[in-house]
């Protein structure tokens, strides 16, 4: 049942490299991970690395060498943050592990994504899985965070560490994907990307499709325009409402957030938290906030009533918004 | 066309010409009074007391009638202490003044009389009284209740028209009208608990029929079976006003004794009507600190089984929101907590999202939660964006067309 590959929509998917040799930067991570290649052999593996990097996608060109045409019968891909729990990774990786593999080399791989997701509880877990398969089976592991990884995985795998991309690096592979669809991609478009993304390549390609979709070249304009229409424009608004004392509105901007957007109240905090900092309201005042954010995220993490907590902490808002005026 | 943003039925469905009034209420006479009313005003006549049940249109005919007779129609709240001054100024002003807008004159229309406090009240009864007797513009008051021993003196100088509860065949037939403009196939019976529950309240058959159907292409009976709690706001209504005027913890606390309701559902109704009922940030933010804390304890309760934490749930939302106050008790009109009403909705919507997510991260080597800060917020700019890339973006990530109109929802 040969799935019919198809041509991803998506430029970050897209243009993910295939082979090692075309991943930007990481000359030291990809040359080793090539002689691992060469032996057929690998040990376990942990990349890590800010987000944007190319940790997963020399994790995927890695698997693509090592098993060509039979990688998919050899690889299981799962993220951390999305398995409830360390049983249901244990489960998965149980029954993967059973069945032999195919081809000529003599293991499977285990991609996990997202480790530094799991409590060091599950990290135990994981280790003990990693010992009881390791006949057949490899693992290769990948955070954003080396240092909440526990020691004993760490000690057990060989380690990776990406480095951030260059702004020479991006712009050349901007570049190239620009030609490729047509985009005509200003100097200054490329600098705001720069800007706004740095050396997350999967941020700088998200920006340049989106500032292409309005039709025009990718330049400064459009690029900025993407930036701030990003982030719902909604919670800025319920903030401004909010400080000017007006609790009802603000309240009913989180609604609007939640039903036409789906977000949950833990999102809606997440967005707050972001602008805050973009208030123009004096420096001391934005701290004071978010301690107050803060509390509402923790509450909220623990269970409570959005509707309730989000409207004491726009209450709150308003409060401190009269001492302002 | 079904499209995920809230307008409220009441607002977009309410008629907006008199013929439209008449049609819905029938041969009701109460039309033909206002308008008679208005066109024999000169100055020294009397004022009009419009008084019914809430949700017959009061409100509405007033707004109706002003625009379609080309009056600058001039809303004040009758229980705010700013009312007073601002009626000095606009009465004095004589009906002839030329307005900006090019109106023939001005029409003062006083919401909610009934909430005045006679005595306390700056803007009270009896300044009313005097204005109307000078006003040399019409002015135009509505009340539920105008029987009050303390609304007398405003009877003797007003008009006294009256507004019936709605007929059920008027209510049913408005709501056909309703989803039939919103492509809605309903089951008469449906709509007929729907005008039953309503007891002659439009307003919330209204608000009820969106609550249910929004976003849906069939109504049927099972959709409507949980309105029925509904019925039991007017129970709300005293509870609040019990808990909000009391001035001890113990009365505050004694509240929850007489409530039929439970706490969790006396909890979100607090919360509906705290921003209404306090409008001073302080007293509100005081107000809100409690109510959150009760709502802590009440998830630490449920959490560690620990049923001996209920006293701190209930004396945090009830003497702590009490004791919050800073001015006297006031007049509030509450409403049903709109929570009840948009968690529904909501969670379709966060499902929504979750597939969305769920397919990107099964073809973006990412997580869910990711895609959701990553990936999501650039496909908000692209199918808001002229481009025709979002086609191909939905042909390949299988996007139906309802996650296509969530993505869209940028503005």
């Amino acid at each position: 049942m040969a799935a019919r590959e198809e041509i991803p929509a998506l430029w970050v998917e897209k243009y993910r490299p295939r082979r090692l040799d075309d991943i930007v930067n990481q000359r030291e991570v990809v040359e080793r991970l090539k002689r691992f290649i060469e032996d057929k052999n690998i040990p376990h593996l942990l990349f890590v690395g800010p987000p944007g990097t190319g940790k997963t996608t020399a994790a995927l060109c890695l698997v693509y060498e090592l098993y060509g045409e039979v990688w998919r019968q050899n690889v299981l891909e799962l993220n951390a943050s999305d398995e409830r729990g360390i049983q249901t990774i244990r489960e998965r990786v149980k029954d993967y592990a059973r069945t032999v593999a195919l081809g000529d080399v003599p293991f499977k791989t285990i991609i996990l994504d997202e480790c530094d997701a799991m409590t060091s509880e599950a990290q135990w877990s994981l280790r003990r899985i990693m010992e009881m398969f390791w006949r057949t089976t490899r693992f290769i592991l990948i955070a954003n965070y080396g240092s909440r990884i526990i020691e004993p995985i760490q000690s057990r795998c060989a380690i990776f560490r990406f480095s951030m991309l260059s702004k020479e690096d991006v712009a050349e592979r901007l570049k190239y994907i620009a030609s490729q669809e047509g985009v005509t991609l200003t100097p200054e478009g490329l600098e705001a990307i720069w800007y706004v993304a740095g050396g997350d390549m999967r941020r700088a390609i998200n920006l340049m499709q989106a500032a292409a979709a309005y039709g025009g070249p990718v330049d400064d304009v459009t690029v900025y325009k993407v930036a701030g229409r990003a982030r719902p424009a909604e919670v800025h608004e319920m903030l401004k409402l909010a400080l000017k004392g007006d609790v009802i509105g603000a309240r009913q901007k989180v609604y609007e957030l939640m039903i036409n957007y789906g977000l949950s109240g833990s999102d809606i905090v997440r967005q707050i938290h972001t602008e805050v900092f973009r208030l123009d309201i004096p420096e001391p005042l934005k701290v004071e906030i978010e301690d107050i954010v803060a509390e509402t995220d923790y509450r909220l993490v623990e269970g409570a009533n959005e509707d309730i907590q989000l409207t004491a902490f726009l209450a709150q808002l308003a409060r401190l918004g009269k001492k302002l005026a | 066309m079904s499209t995920p943003s809230y307008v409220p039925w009441t607002e977009k469905h309410k008629p907006r010409s008199i013929a439209e009034i008449k049609e819905i209420v029938g041969e009701a006479d109460y039309v033909d009074k206002f308008v008679n009313w208005l066109k024999n005003w000169k100055p020294g006549s009397k004022a009009a007391l419009l008084y019914g049940p809430p949700g017959v249109g009061k409100t509405l005919l007033v707004e109706v009638v002003a625009k379609e007779f080309n009056y600058e129609l001039i809303e004040l709240n009758a229980s705010d202490t700013r009312t007073e001054s601002v009626l000095r100024r606009l009465v004095g002003q004589s009906s002839k003044t030329i307005s900006l807008y090019g109106a023939r004159g001005k029409l003062i229309f006083l919401d909610e009389v009934d909430g005045l406090s006679g005595t306390e009240d700056r803007g009270g009864v009896g300044a009313i009284v005097e204005l109307v007797k000078v006003s040399m513009v019409p002015m135009a008051m509505a009340a539920n209740d105008p029987w009050d021993p303390k609304l007398r003196p405003l009877r003797d100088v007003s008009v006294m028209i009256e507004f019936k509860r709605l007929r059920m065949t008027s209510i049913i037939k408005h709501l056909k009208k309703i989803c039939a403009r919103e492509g809605i196939i309903a089951d008469e019976k449906a709509l007929r608990i729907i005008a039953d529950l309503a007891e002659g309240d439009m307003r919330s058959a209204v608000n009820d029929l969106q609550a249910v159907a929004q976003g849906k292409s069939r109504l049927t009976v099972s959709d409507v079976s949980w309105l029925r709690a509904r019925n039991r706001q007017y129970q709300a209504f005293d509870v609040l006003r019990m808990l909000f005027s009391a001035k001890r913890c113990d009365d505050a606390r004694g509240v929850m004794n007489m409530s039929a309701l439970d706490y969790e559902t006396l909890m979100l109704w607090i919360d509906e009507n705290l921003p209404r009922q306090y409008t001073d940030p302080e007293e509100l933010a005081k107000a809100y600190y409690y109510l959150a804390r009760a709502d802590v304890f009440l998830g630490r309760m449920k959490r560690r089984q620990r049923w001996e934490l209920l006293k701190y749930v209930i004396d945090f939302m009830t003497a702590g929101v009490a004791t919050s106050k800073i001015r006297p008790y006031r007049f509030t009109k509450y409403s049903f907590p709109q929570k009840l009403l948009l968690m529904a909705r909501a969670r379709q919507m966060r499902a929504l999202r979750e597939a969305i997510c769920e397919r990107i991260a099964s073809k973006c080597h990412l997580s869910k939660r990711k895609a959701s800060t990553e990936m999501i917020p650039y496909l908000h700019v692209i199918y808001e964006a002229p481009g025709l890339a979002k086609k191909d973006i939905s042909k390949w990530l299988r996007l139906d067309s309802s996650m296509e109109s969530l993505l869209k929802k940028q503005g």
